[in-house]
């Protein structure tokens, strides 16, 4: 034990300002929340013990709540690995060794940094709406565009596309990933004539295992997550038809528009659950499918 | 740029930091201090903050700091304070909330105030009855508004309409959608299909509120399924605007249809009169919504804005001088003006007319003209209101995209209303 905190002393120096916040700011709220998913409490009046009413309620009654799960599994079961392939495949673009690589770098990674703004997602309210830019440049080819963010079977795609163009962070670790294998692979390979499609399947991704695991897990967090892009498009309000209720504008709504916080503090608490579980079930399973280089075995 | 020493750089950084919390704090030299609290719109906050200087003008001694959010912010940011215990001492009420708060406790009754501080001699009963709670006054009308069809008159003009637009029934309106539209080639009007005041309004014309005073859901199936009809009829006959607009809900103004130019008429407050002919250079009218031939009354005039004590005004005197310079100190009232609604005193609403704008000049003659065509004020809504609100438009969603049947529909968010306001309760 002792022995752990010394090899680890650094580390822990360096997490203390995230321990700090965590203990001080954190923490507390994070407990209140708890006790209030067993309450009703609408903010005015006290907070009043319920048991667990809310989580039934929740599972029993509640056909919005299904109707958000199913919007958001959705989302992240497309917006994922859209995103990931989007980015893997830029990463190797920028892999090549162009000269400006940094421009580019900074170029690519700029929607990422824009992309959770307000601003974008106002943006792409005007771009897709039934007399956007898109409609007006799918005109200029005699495609008659449909109402993209009007129409609940289309507007959930709308908000893939731009989670798709937001692939900045997990490029730049795809981009560090690949410049960590090592090159001499690829020329043994070039020498025995192997395909680059091959190389592709046989080089890059296995030895690519760790990072795409690593970028899988962090933007399933964050596609579960995924607010503010929905909550402007739709005006705040899931629509047209709940299309676009993402599990978290929900959980805004219940909370901040029905005062209904005691029910939200038990969304809340469902939604680290499934977070949870997935991330539990990707670290299990990675042991079948991700390979570190220095594992001895 | 020259360079400063760490000291000097602590300074300037202190400096800023103070100067940026300064407005939140009370100045050290008022010995009073009252903060005063509401939803707002770039104008209504100008005009605020001017009433705040004049009042600190002429109250030397007394501080007031002023708070303003959206109104979608408002209630989540009241919320937070009331249960922190720390409200503004006045904060601006509606009247869908006045209810829950008074019943929580969280305003105090300004009975004792009256003829004490607060003159309310010439102020309009009817208005001042719409914040009595349980027998007591705990909000103070400072304006009232009704619904209004505001219409491009320009087109009106071209289309040759003369409708009597505040006699109008509904198949009058429907035959000017249809001669607009044909006429001018811009659409009649909105789809109202999602307007859930407005379908409020049917209900009344066929006789019921659409709560009981229980708070229980009595308007019908059939009501709202009418409601539907009628407006899937005009969407059919292509007169109103398309459906994609439609499903697109709480829209900012400036992408409602009369402003766009996507249609001749959409559906608002008319205290937002002024609002939406500002952002129009046509000239606007002001219509009634229709009415049913031999039915009741569909409108009612309302509060639009109450200004209340809470129960954690610490200064009660100066908070009550404040609300007394609000309805009765010229200089304030003629800040104010009818941005918030119709005042319900009548000599300022004499001393405002000769400056009036031709667009609040329209407000107050739109006001006068359906003072005798309008019903008594209903109760206040029950709570979870707001979340029945949402239902209809989620349901109607379903009708305007033609996914469900209009009787089913209706049926479908009648029960879903009353199960919203048993489980709110």
């Amino acid at each position: 034990m002792k022995k752990f905190f010394a090899r680890n002393a650094p580390g822990y120096v360096f997490l203390t300002p995230w321990f700090i916040g965590f203990f001080f700011l954190a923490l507390g709220p994070i407990l209140a929340s708890l006790y209030l998913s067993f309450t009703r409490y609408d903010m005015v009046a006290d907070p009043r013990w319920v048991g667990l009413d809310n989580y039934a309620y929740m599972f029993e009654k509640d056909r919005r709540f299904w109707k958000a799960l199913e919007v958001t599994f959705t989302y992240v079961a497309l917006a994922v690995p859209a995103r990931l392939i989007m980015a893997l495949g830029v990463a190797m673009l920028l892999d090549k060794g162009l000269r400006t690589i940094g421009l580019y770098r900074a170029i690519f990674y700029l929607p990422s940094l824009l992309g959770s703004s307000i601003a974008i997602a106002i943006l792409w309210r005007q771009l897709f709406s039934a007399d956007g830019v898109v409609n007006q440049v799918l005109a200029n080819f005699g495609i008659q565009g449909a109402a993209w963010i009007s129409n609940p079977d289309t507007s959930l795609y709308t908000l893939v596309v731009l989670a798709m163009w937001q692939f900045g962070s997990p490029m730049l670790i795809f981009l560090a990933g690949l410049r960590g294998i090592p090159r001499d692979l690829y020329e043994a390979a070039e020498i025995d004539g192997t395909s680059k499609r091959r190389q592709f399947f046989r080089i890059t991704l296995p030895l690519l295992a760790p990072v795409i695991f690593f970028n899988l897990v962090l933007q399933t967090i964050e596609a579960f997550k995924t607010f503010s892009s929905a909550f402007i498009i739709s005006n705040g309000t899931g629509a047209p038809a709940d299309s676009l209720l993402f599990y978290t504008v929900y959980l805004f709504n219940e909370a901040f528009k029905f005062f209904r916080m005691g029910y939200a503090s038990a969304l809340a608490w469902v939604l680290l659950l499934i977070i949870g579980f997935f991330t539990a079930v990707s670290f299990f399973t990675s042991k079948y499918w991700v390979h570190y280089e220095n594992e001895r075995d | 740029m020259t360079k400063m020493t760490r000291r000097q750089a602590l300074g300037t950084i202190g400096a800023a930091a103070a100067a940026a919390t300064l407005p939140a704090m009370p100045a050290l030299a008022a010995d009073r201090s009252i903060r005063h609290f509401w939803w707002g719109n770039p104008e209504r906050d100008r005009r605020t903050f001017d009433v705040i200087d004049v009042f600190q003008k002429a109250h030397s001694g007394i501080e007031v700091s002023g708070e303003t959010i959206g109104w979608g912010d408002y209630w989540t940011k009241m919320a937070t304070q009331t249960a922190g215990k720390n409200m503004a001492d006045l904060v601006q009420m509606d009247y869908r909330f006045l209810f829950e708060y008074v019943r929580r406790g969280a305003l105090l009754p300004l009975d004792e105030h009256i003829g004490n501080g607060l003159d309310l001699s010439n102020f309009d009963k009817g208005p001042l009855s719409g914040g009595m709670v349980d027998g007591k006054l705990y909000a103070l009308n400072i304006g009232s508004n009704s619904q209004v069809v505001p219409y491009n008159a320009r087109l009106f003009d071209e289309a040759g309409i003369d409708a009597d637009v505040i006699n109008w029934t509904h198949e009058e309106f429907a035959a000017v959608c249809e001669q607009i539209t044909s006429k001018t080639g811009v659409k009649g009007s909105d789809d109202n299909s999602l307007m859930i005041e407005s379908m409020e309004a049917w209900a009344r014309q066929n006789g019921r509120d659409f709560y009981d005073a229980d708070g229980n859901v009595s308007a019908t199936a059939e009501d709202v399924a009418g409601y539907w009809q009628y407006w899937a009829d005009l969407r059919d006959a292509g007169v109103v605007t398309d459906k994609n607009m439609t499903v697109i809900l709480d829209k900012p103004m400036s992408e409602s249809g009369i402003v766009t130019g996507a249609s001749a008429m959409s559906l608002y407050w008319s205290n937002q009169l002024v609002a939406v002919q500002s952002l129009m250079s046509d000239p606007i009218g002001a219509a009634m919504v229709a009415h049913k031939t031999g039915g009741g009354y569909g409108q009612f005039i309302k509060p639009s804005m109450f200004m209340s004590l809470t129960r954690d005004a610490k200064d009660v005197e100066a908070a009550i001088m404040y609300m007394n310079d609000w309805i009765n100190a010229p200089d304030a009232t003629s800040i104010i003006g009818l941005e918030r609604g119709i005042p319900a005193n009548p000599d300022v609403r004499a001393a405002l007319a000769p400056s009036f704008t031709p667009a609040e000049k329209l407000s107050v003659d739109y006001f006068n003209a359906i003072q005798d065509k309008v019903g008594p004020l209903p109760l206040p809504a029950p709570k979870g209101a707001g979340e029945v609100r949402d239902n209809f438009m989620r349901t109607g969603t379903e009708v305007v995209l033609g996914n469900m049947d209009v009787k089913e529909a209706a049926a479908l968010f009648i029960d879903d209303a009353q199960s919203i306001v048993d489980r709110a309760r």
